[in-house]
């Protein structure tokens, strides 16, 4: 990890509130792996307003290039910041954190579920899988049609794909986890990466509960250092039989075993 | 197109360019004034790859209890205006994870420690501090231990034992004995009584005081009307407390009972020198390293810059200063 400060260049509206920022970084595209973040500051030198760091998941890294991107939604005041930030300026950040997502330990064929702005970390493992995996599936789930464009990037993956709309705008009208329990057999032999509302990683986890899929969830907490010295983005993961502890979703994470997770 | 690390490189001379940055605060001598606060900076190794923390004055470690603790539930983080809450509740993996997993790791990068300790009560304390005396070489490895005493004291209601003058005299006064290295007494701003406790540190033998640890806040969520914080109550940090944190400071160096270590939403040099002029011997910076990764590189340049410019060829010569 390092401290860094990459030109931006290019911040696209990608929908609704949806933007897509690509960052000029030859160390990120160098040194990230599957499943990585980085911690950027959103507000400008001096400002305490936001006052603390914003971590993004990475989503995609374009290795020619070396530019890496962040989806993000706008939703708050980092994201705004984000937001007004143009081609030329540049984005100061912190990474590649978090621990990378081993796929080369990973199964043959790979189920990614993402609901809303948890595909952006799930773009990323799909990128990669897609080279050393015989068969990748991303299934993906939204409120609308907000994320109609990230379509066009998905297909340049060239991998099987479902997408599922609350509102039924795009894709199969329902939501994304009714979709994977109706394909429960056609998935029996997938390993899953799924990152998206704690609802949905719930029922998950019920639908998951008694099967041999390895199934790994990437969870969000919120965050202070985003280095691992703080403890403040715990959550609680089982240990042993009753027992818990906490574990830190930038340093021990973001990724977890979903079996393991005790939500609230 | 472009990337950059950090904007200054790691050149700092600790006393470059004939300016004297190194301070004394009892019998602790420090490099530079500027320290890593407890829970801030871990032992200083995760932001060694941001920049070289052994300029550091000093890193001041989590605090670390006899066993290991979980902490407190989440959130444990909220957000504030200039500030943040936090409610980790000491969450460690225990002293003798601290000696043999994470002191090597630090003495390799040539970083100066001072271990933050807490304890439930006096005897764990006393406990703790045995553990530290088998450290081979102490002396050279740890410049001071310091005691955090704004964890509250179970035996007594779950009070902090800063509250409590004779409590701060007994504990300090016990590891004093025990240890060969100097002490440091941590208080809390959360009691009218920061003057007496000093004192009393002071009659334990403590060769400075750490002022000041967070302040008691809350936040509430107004779409699920619950605390924002799980633990209800927590700390607040950052620049929103640096007022009150530079009164006390003022009030307690103005007394002269011990050296004192300002701490308190520094963020970046003006603020420290703000400290040191108000008389602090030395500052921590705490809550600005989770947002300014190289803080303590740019606080330390920034003062040394400062005194280049106004001709002031020791930092000593600002400290207390403070024209009233």
């Amino acid at each position: 990890m390092k401290l860094l400060s990459g030109e931006i260049l290019s911040n696209e509206r990608y929908g609704d509130n949806l933007y897509r920022i690509e960052v000029f970084s030859p160390y990120i595209c160098n040194n990230a792996q599957a499943g990585q973040f980085v911690n950027v500051k959103c507000s400008y030198d001096g400002s305490l307003d936001p006052f603390l760091r914003r971590p993004f998941a990475i989503f995609d890294i374009e290795k020619k290039f070396n530019v890496f991107s962040i989806l993000y939604l706008l939703r708050g005041r980092g994201t705004r910041f984000l937001s007004l930030l143009e081609q030329g300026d540049m984005l100061d950040f912190a990474g590649p954190l978090g621990k990378p997502v081993d796929l080369t330990g990973a199964g043959a064929n790979v189920l990614l579920i993402g609901g809303g702005i948890g595909i952006a970390p799930l773009h990323l493992i799909a990128r990669i899988a897609v080279r050393i995996k015989n068969n990748v599936f991303f299934a993906a789930g939204f409120k609308d049609n907000a994320f109609l464009r990230w379509e066009k990037d998905l297909i340049r993956l060239k991998i099987n794909y479902a997408v599922m709309t609350e509102d039924g705008s795009w894709g199969e009208k329902g939501l994304v986890s009714d979709y994977i329990w109706e394909n429960l057999k056609t998935f029996e032999n997938y390993d899953i990466y799924c990152c998206g509302p704690c609802d949905m990683l719930k029922t998950l986890q019920n639908i998951y509960k008694n099967k041999k899929n390895k199934v790994t969830a990437f969870l969000e907490e919120k965050m202070a250092c985003g280095v691992g010295v703080c403890g403040g983005c715990v959550v609680r993961i089982k240990k042993g039989g009753k027992g818990f502890s906490y574990q830190k979703v930038c340093e021990d994470g973001p990724a977890f075993n979903l079996g393991e997770v005790l939500f609230d | 197109m472009t990337e950059q690390k950090s904007l200054f490189s790691d050149e700092i001379t600790r006393s470059g360019n004939g300016i004297n940055l190194s301070v004394k605060l009892g019998k602790i001598k420090l490099d530079n004034p500027v320290i890593a606060c407890s829970g801030t900076f871990g032992c200083g190794v995760e932001y060694n790859n941001f920049y070289n923390t052994a300029v550091l004055g000093a890193v001041t470690t989590k605090s670390y209890s006899l066993e290991p603790m979980e902490g407190n539930p989440p959130p444990r983080i909220y957000e504030t205006a200039a500030g943040v809450l936090n409610s980790i509740g000491l969450q460690n993996d225990g002293i003798d994870a601290f000696i043999k997993k994470h002191l090597p790791g630090a003495e390799k990068l040539g970083i100066k420690i001072i271990l933050s300790i807490f304890g439930q009560d006096l005897r764990e304390f006393d406990k703790i501090a045995y553990r530290i005396l088998k450290i081979e070489d102490i002396r050279e490895k740890i410049t001071a231990v310091e005691l955090n005493l704004s964890c509250p004291n179970i035996k007594k209601g779950g009070m902090a034992f800063s509250a409590v003058p004779g409590e701060v005299r007994e504990i300090v006064g016990s590891v004093v004995n025990i240890l060969n290295i100097p002490v440091i007494a941590k208080l809390s701003p959360n009691q009218d009584n920061i003057i007496e406790a000093a004192a009393a540190a002071r009659e334990g033998g403590a060769q400075a005081v750490s002022i000041i640890n967070t302040v008691v806040g809350m936040a509430v969520d107004i779409k699920t009307f619950r605390p924002g914080l799980g633990n209800i109550l927590g700390g607040l940090s950052g620049p929103a407390i640096k007022p009150i944190a530079l009164a006390k400071v003022y009030s307690l160096a103005r007394e002269k009972i011990l050296p004192v270590i300002g701490m308190g939403g520094i963020f970046n040099w003006e603020d420290a020198l703000e400290f040191l002029v108000a008389g602090a011997g030395a500052v921590g910076i705490g809550t600005v390293n989770f947002i300014q990764y190289d803080a303590g590189k740019r606080i330390i340049e920034g003062l040394r810059n400062y005194l280049e410019s106004r001709k002031i060829y020791d930092i000593n010569e600002v400290i207390g200063r403070i024209r009233t």
